[in-house]
């Protein structure tokens, strides 16, 4: 079975990814910042990463650069964010992310995209 | 037998040592010292200054190492007078992630000097700035957490913000933010992120009126 | 008999909470556990039922009442080679990497805080005689510190009981330590090997004095403080430390929620935090 991380500081938005995730067949581990987020990606190995970019301690860019530059296997990511006037989505590209989704996510959408990512037909 | 010692000397302190006096005057000069420790140095010794807040909000705008900056707005915070808080307030507008995370940090912790301001922040124009302000209420230790939340799902057109005060009414909402979750379930009918938190919420303060 | 109960809900609110405060997550296996300091909590307080309890949890502003509750879903014992997984990522890991990059003959310096009665500084000491090569190669400055001196003095005395000790192999409890009033007694060459100081690490002026610390142990005690306090104490020990400097701590705490200032750092025996190379 597949495991993807989500990453985002709010509980519930945890909760709706992991639902969907789960209903798909898939394993969800959460973590609720960057430095939990790399606790745990550098002790399992993850098919996919679902990371928000504003949370405290440390944001979904600031992990993202810190795992990119790990010597591990590395798995794809979808960014999630909320929509603004901010340059997130190239941000979020540079920082080593493949994709990059604006809140609040839409299941089939999150679906589709993890499948792509994870290399699964769509 | 061992190679175990004991502290022969006091450690030698190269880079920070407090020589420059520890006045104002003194503290404010070393803001500008070329080594980050004499800097985080002086940051937590200005505190004791009432004046220092305009020093270090202007350090702020070009510190670049990530320790002082840390020092300096938990300084801000400690100072907590209107030029500190306004220092911390711009620092939302950021567009640096980290920076706007810290400074949400260390707003949580200081309610009293925060309540004031938070309605104001709450009717800011820019949406981001409306959520990282509820991300300040997600620990605010206030009174009037569950009012302000009830007041941005009535009210905010913004999707993601009425998201994130749902994400926190499923914490701290009681049966005084029913009415006004139905509400915002009706509203964003089609969003399935707002229907799934709102029933999540509706279900806790259901259930635990029991 | 009590009428208090904790809804599902209630208690997926409070995992949820105590996981964003603390880091700690219960599995759903442990709800027993849980209702049953929740419900002795809420009767302590008179609260009277879950809702009143978790809102003055949530709202309280001294942070006592969470503190209170961490210490009891926690087991806050002291023994010696407690967590020993760490000692082991001392001198497997962390030690090596360290002497690797240093660039003088200087004495390698370990802090251990709290030091509360001196088991995991003399379990260091221990450790790097027994299973580290590089002892007999580089100084090493063991500082242990409480804020405790009552507590610092049994520290010094060095006299520990059979529980205590329980978890050492008999060839090393009889190498370092005789049996004396139905105790265990630590030998000289230990209790010179540490020195044992008073501090209180939320005091700058206090802490100033300590450092370039290669490794810091600090196990079990931030997770008692609340935001702020835990968010400063890791500065304080940023400035007390070496750049590349290790910290450890315990295994149910994440610096997640403490602070940014280290990065995370994983060797094959345990995740650690370091301090990055190029601060000052």
């Amino acid at each position: 079975m597949k495991t993807i991380l989500v990453i985002d500081d709010a509980a519930t938005v945890r909760m709706y990814h992991r639902h969907i995730l789960e209903s798909a067949g898939y394993s969800v581990d959460e973590a609720i910042n960057g430095i939990e987020a790399l606790e745990k990606a550098l002790v399992k190995n993850y098919d996919l990463f679902i990371v928000d970019i504003n949370m405290p301690k440390l944001d979904g860019y600031g992990f993202l650069r810190q795992l990119r530059s790990q010597d591990i296997e590395q798995a794809p990511a979808i960014m999630v964010s909320t929509e603004s006037a901010k340059n997130d989505e190239i941000l979020a590209y540079n920082a080593g992310a493949n994709l990059y989704l604006i809140k609040p996510t839409k299941p089939d959408e999150l679906l589709r995209y993890s499948r792509l990512l994870l290399g699964e037909s769509i | 037998m061992m190679a175990f010692i004991k502290q022969q000397a006091p450690q030698e302190v190269s880079e920070d040592e407090r020589t420059t006096a520890r006045d104002f005057h003194g503290l404010s000069a070393e803001l500008n010292s070329e080594h980050a420790t004499a800097r985080r140095w002086a940051v937590r010794d200005l505190v004791s200054f009432p004046q220092a807040s305009e020093v270090l909000v202007a350090r702020l705008k070009i510190e670049e190492d990530a320790s002082v900056r840390t020092a300096i707005l938990s300084s801000l915070a400690q100072l907590g007078d209107k030029t500190a808080m306004n220092g911390l307030v711009t620092c939302l507008r950021s567009d640096e992630a980290s920076l706007r995370n810290e400074a949400i940090e260390v707003l949580k912790a200081i309610p009293d000097e925060v309540g004031p301001i938070i309605n104001a922040l709450l009717n800011d124009s820019d949406s981001d700035v409306r959520i990282f302000t509820i991300n300040i209420l997600e620990s605010l230790r206030h009174e009037h957490v569950e009012q302000w939340l009830m007041s941005v799902i009535d009210n905010d057109d913004q999707v993601n913000v009425c998201a994130t005060a749902v994400d926190l009414l499923s914490e701290v909402g009681s049966e005084l933010s029913v009415q006004s979750l139905m509400n915002l379930k009706q509203r964003f009918a089609n969003e399935p992120y707002i229907c799934f938190s709102v029933d999540l919420a509706l279900k806790r303060i259901q259930q635990g009126e029991h | 008999m009590t009428s208090i109960t904790i809804s599902e809900e209630d208690f997926s609110k409070f995992k949820e909470f105590f996981y964003r405060k603390t880091g700690m997550q219960f599995e759903n296996s442990k709800r027993y556990f849980v209702d049953k300091r929740l419900i002795e909590r809420i009767e302590a307080t008179n609260s009277g039922s879950f809702r009143s309890y978790f809102v003055m949890l949530r709202f309280e502003t001294t942070g006592e009442e969470l503190q209170k509750l961490v210490n009891l879903m926690t087991v806050n014992e002291t023994y010696f080679f407690r967590e020993e997984y760490q000692f082991k990522c001392l001198v497997d890991s962390i030690l090596p990497e360290i002497v690797r990059k240093k660039t003088d003959d200087s004495p390698i310096r370990i802090w251990s805080v709290p030091s509360s009665s001196g088991e995991e500084a003399y379990s260091i000491a221990i450790y790097l005689l027994e299973h580290w090569s590089g002892i007999d190669r580089w100084d090493v400055e063991i500082i242990s510190s409480d804020i405790d001196t009552e507590i610092i003095s049994q520290a010094k005395k060095g006299h520990y009981s059979p529980r205590s000790v329980q978890n050492l192999p008999d060839k090393i409890l009889h190498k370092y330590f005789t049996y004396k009033n139905e105790g265990y007694q630590i030998c000289r060459d230990l209790q010179q090997a540490v020195e044992f100081t008073r501090v209180n690490i939320m005091e700058p002026l206090e802490v100033r004095s300590y450092r370039n610390m290669d490794v810091i142990f600090c196990r079990n005690l931030l997770i008692y403080f609340d935001d702020v306090s835990r968010r400063y104490a890791a500065e304080m020990f940023f400035d007390a430390m070496k750049a590349g400097g290790f910290v450890c701590l315990g295994h149910s705490e994440s610096m997640s929620r403490i602070s940014s200032l280290f990065r995370v750092c994983k060797f094959p025996e345990a995740i650690v935090y370091q301090k990055p190379l190029e601060s000052r």
